[in-house]
């Protein structure tokens, strides 16, 4: 059978299965109530499924459970074994033998890892080959993925988020200054756009508060694990808060250029709202984007030149009309 | 009437209505024509409930614009990975699908009637031995069982999951997934082995993403396959320009910039060989670029603009087309291939000052982004970029991200240089400067 007979859209992949495969996992450790399974469901499924789900499988439609007197009435299930892992599809298959020609799939494996990999996927079919898309405007200065170093850099974080271990890291900041210093690694980010992995990892400052660093895994020149571990799970969007700006950025979008259509998508990785104001004709869209990323915001409205304008807020316009009029002055020197 | 129900059975046509409440959210129930207004609520209730943590709503006057909006780089995984995950199934097919993998998960083979024996004896359901046989039969070919001929009868039985067979290989292998699943093409693949494994990623996050791709996919994977056997494809594409505003278009722009080839929402159908996928990570776009014959040129197709795909047959000149691709693609800046293919390439000069001490992140942006172009140091904080390009017009972006640095600005084709010296004056009246004769 051939790839491009496997459907994405297929019933083996749909919400409700995960649902009950989940509730059923549960009801193998222990008997459910009806406000357990809607819990999971309300967990695991749409925002409606509840209503679908519940009752099918108390009733019976679906029968994979039956009530126990022993238990109050609570539901047992009536399959023998573990749900979880479930063996995985063609498709599924195929796509990891894909990953498998990605220059970053090396960083999460050894190399016998990826050996024994390579067997276990030798009856699968790519599902696409990585040299048939290009990212045309993916900057230059991409990671060195291939490098030894920062595979094994790559591997120790991974393992220490996993873990909380916190780890001696020595550093090249973006001031070109060398800092050794101890983190806590808690999340990778990956940058599509320039390709590198960025790593959050919290700090102590000198007065005991924690703080969240972010640093560029590919300026990292050495790493240590220290041997003590942080006992909790580190809610790092908790520690980015606080940088998400107080008033967000205000647009006002003209049709001309087909403008409206490349700024929606331009912008659609971003929390944003947008009107139509009738008298105009235009449009105006509210970005809610982080402060730290401001001028990459900046040089991003700045490219779509006089189609978009900025209304506000008061600091983003100042510089943007700054910008416009030290263009002016750098043009009417030449 | 039918009832309304939170799944469907064909995901294309949900596509568009995503999209819409994704990418712009600013439309209306009365703004989709194309269907009847039930459909709208029922399409409208299904993003409710499928994307509830993120639906917002907006009330203007009596109108009320639902929309999806969140930022891509707090997010787990793909939230609009919900949508391919919402395929309805009958009672049999569920019920099947966990009691033949409770019954086969002892690993030993069994024939069709003793599996329906058992499904009777062991869990007290009977069902028509057929409807096993289908759903063996379709399980088998999805990769989740294995049948092989004992005697007269096939004998099937289940297939272990990797972490039992390779148990060596995690966690490694489902953190892998749970990075890929949000940076590599078909991530909802990805997603659907961490439901799979009843895992979660709590380790990756993925900035500047572009979540809209994903609705893409199905479309791109027949293209894949076709540029695998090197086959034409016929395509549908609806023009998107313009499609999303209900205003008077006002074309301004010459042959030069690109007047749309399709007027707003057209549909045409197309013969083409598929050379390759471009894919932008800064404006959100895919592309599907392709040799098309009747015009004797390469091509670009918004993935977002095709609709249908039909598979043809393999051309025999795939391979000089895919020459051509590599020849003249050093030449093109991002999707445009130029007017004509037998045009010289555009020339784009300009120069860019500031602060070398101070502001030397400038000239890391020009070595990184210039995609090829020269830089030369001209004077101590001054630098000319240059680059030939088959259509000039495609960098104005770029150049413009420059603005306040740009000393000087020429381009080979004078439609284009004119129209970056129009934008700076235009920007230069909206933010209230005075005007400047440049």
């Amino acid at each position: 059978m051939k790839n491009h007979d496997l459907s994405l859209f297929s019933e083996l992949y749909t919400c409700y299965y995960q649902v009950v495969a989940r509730i059923l996992e549960e009801a193998l450790h222990h008997p459910l109530t009806r406000r357990q399974m809607e819990n999971l469901a309300r967990q695991y499924g749409y925002d409606e499924s509840i209503l679908s789900i519940i009752p099918r499988l108390t009733e019976g439609c679906w029968p994979f459970l039956h009530q126990s007197e022993s238990f109050s009435g609570a539901y047992v299930s009536s399959l023998k074994h573990t749900l979880f892992p479930q063996t995985l599809t063609r498709l599924q298959k195929s796509w990891l033998k894909a990953l498998m020609s990605d220059s970053r799939f090396c960083l999460f494996f050894t190399d016998s890892q990826l050996k024994e990999l390579n067997e276990a996927l030798l009856d699968s079919d790519p599902l696409y080959r990585t040299s048939d898309f290009y990212l045309f405007d993916q900057y230059g200065d991409h990671d060195p993925f291939s490098s030894v170093m920062y595979r094994e850099h790559m591997q120790t974080i991974i393992q220490s988020i996993c873990q909380r271990h916190f780890l001696s890291i020595c550093y090249l900041s973006g001031k070109g200054r060398i800092l050794t210093h101890t983190w806590l690694p808690c999340r990778l980010e990956y940058g599509q756009r320039d390709g590198k992995f960025r790593l959050y990892a919290m700090a102590y400052s000198k007065t005991g508060r924690k703080r969240m660093d972010v640093l560029n895994v590919a300026r990292i020149f050495s790493i240590k694990k220290t041997g003590r571990f942080y006992p909790a799970f580190v809610e790092t969007d908790l520690y980015l808060d606080h940088t998400l700006c107080k008033d967000p950025l205000i647009l006002e979008i003209t049709t001309e250029r087909n403008a409206l259509e490349r700024t929606m998508l331009h912008f659609s990785c971003y929390q944003k709202k947008v009107e139509r104001l009738e008298e105009s004709g235009t449009y105006r869209c509210t970005i809610y984007y982080d402060k730290r990323w401001e001028t990459e915001l900046l040089i991003q409205v700045l490219s779509f030149g006089p189609v978009v304008k900025v209304l506000g807020p008061e600091s983003f316009l100042s510089q943007m009309q700054k910008r416009v009029r030290n263009q002016a002055q750098v043009s009417d020197i030449h | 009437m039918s009832e309304y129900k939170e799944l469907i059975k064909q995901f294309d046509k949900i596509r568009s209505y995503v999209r819409d409440f994704y990418v712009y959210g600013f439309k209306t129930r009365e703004d989709f024509h194309e269907k009847s207004g039930r459909t709208y609520d029922n399409q409208r209730r299904r993003m409710e409930s499928w994307f509830s943590d993120y639906i917002r709503t907006d009330q203007n006057g009596h109108k009320k614009s639902v929309f999806l909006t969140l930022d891509s780089s707090r997010m787990a995984v793909n939230p609009l990975y919900q949508a391919w995950k919402s395929k309805s199934f009958t009672d049999n097919d569920i019920s099947l699908r966990f009691l033949l993998s409770d019954l086969l998960a002892d690993g030993r083979p069994r024939s069709l009637e003793t599996i329906a024996n058992e499904l009777q004896t062991q869990y007290g359901c009977l069902f028509d031995t057929q409807a096993i046989r289908r759903k063996l039969s379709f399980y088998e070919k999805q990769g989740l069982i294995t049948r092989r001929k004992e005697g007269k009868h096939y004998q099937y039985s289940s297939i272990s999951p990797l972490s039992q067979t390779h148990p060596g290989l995690f966690p490694a292998l489902w953190l892998a997934v749970s990075f890929f699943q949000g940076a590599a093409p078909f991530g909802f693949i990805g997603s659907t082995i961490l439901d799979f494994w009843n895992q979660k990623n709590d380790v990756f996050r993925f900035r500047s993403d572009y979540l809209i791709h994903t609705l893409e996919d199905e479309i791109l994977l027949p293209i894949l396959h076709a540029m695998e056997q090197k086959c034409r494809i016929q395509i549908t594409v609806k023009s998107t320009k313009l499609a999303a505003a209900p205003y008077p278009a006002k074309h301004k722009e010459g042959p030069a910039f690109g007047i749309p080839k399709h007027l707003p929402g057209r549909v045409s159908s197309l013969t083409v060989t598929p050379i390759k996928i471009l894919t932008s990570t800064q404006t959100g776009r895919r592309y599907l670029c392709a040799w098309q014959e009747n015009a004797h040129r390469l091509s670009t197709f918004r993935l977002d603009s095709i609709q249908n795909i039909q598979l043809l047959t393999p051309d025999p000149a795939y391979d000089a087309h895919r020459k051509s691709f590599q020849d003249i693609f050093p030449y093109v800046w991002g999707v445009s291939f130029g007017d004509s293919p037998k045009k010289e390439p555009e020339t784009v000069v300009m120069e860019i000052c500031f602060d070398e001490k101070e502001e030397n992140f400038i000239l890391t942006r020009l070595q990184r982004e210039g995609r090829g172009g020269t830089l030369k140091r001209l004077l101590p904080g001054v630098y000319e970029y240059s680059r030939l390009c088959a259509d000039a017009a495609e960098l104005l972006p770029w150049i413009k991200s420059f603005t306040g640095r740009i000393r000087s600005f020429q381009c080979s084709n004078p439609a284009v240089e004119k129209r970056f010296w129009n934008d700076m004056k235009k920007m230069q009246e909206y933010y209230g400067l005075p005007h400047q004769s440049i």
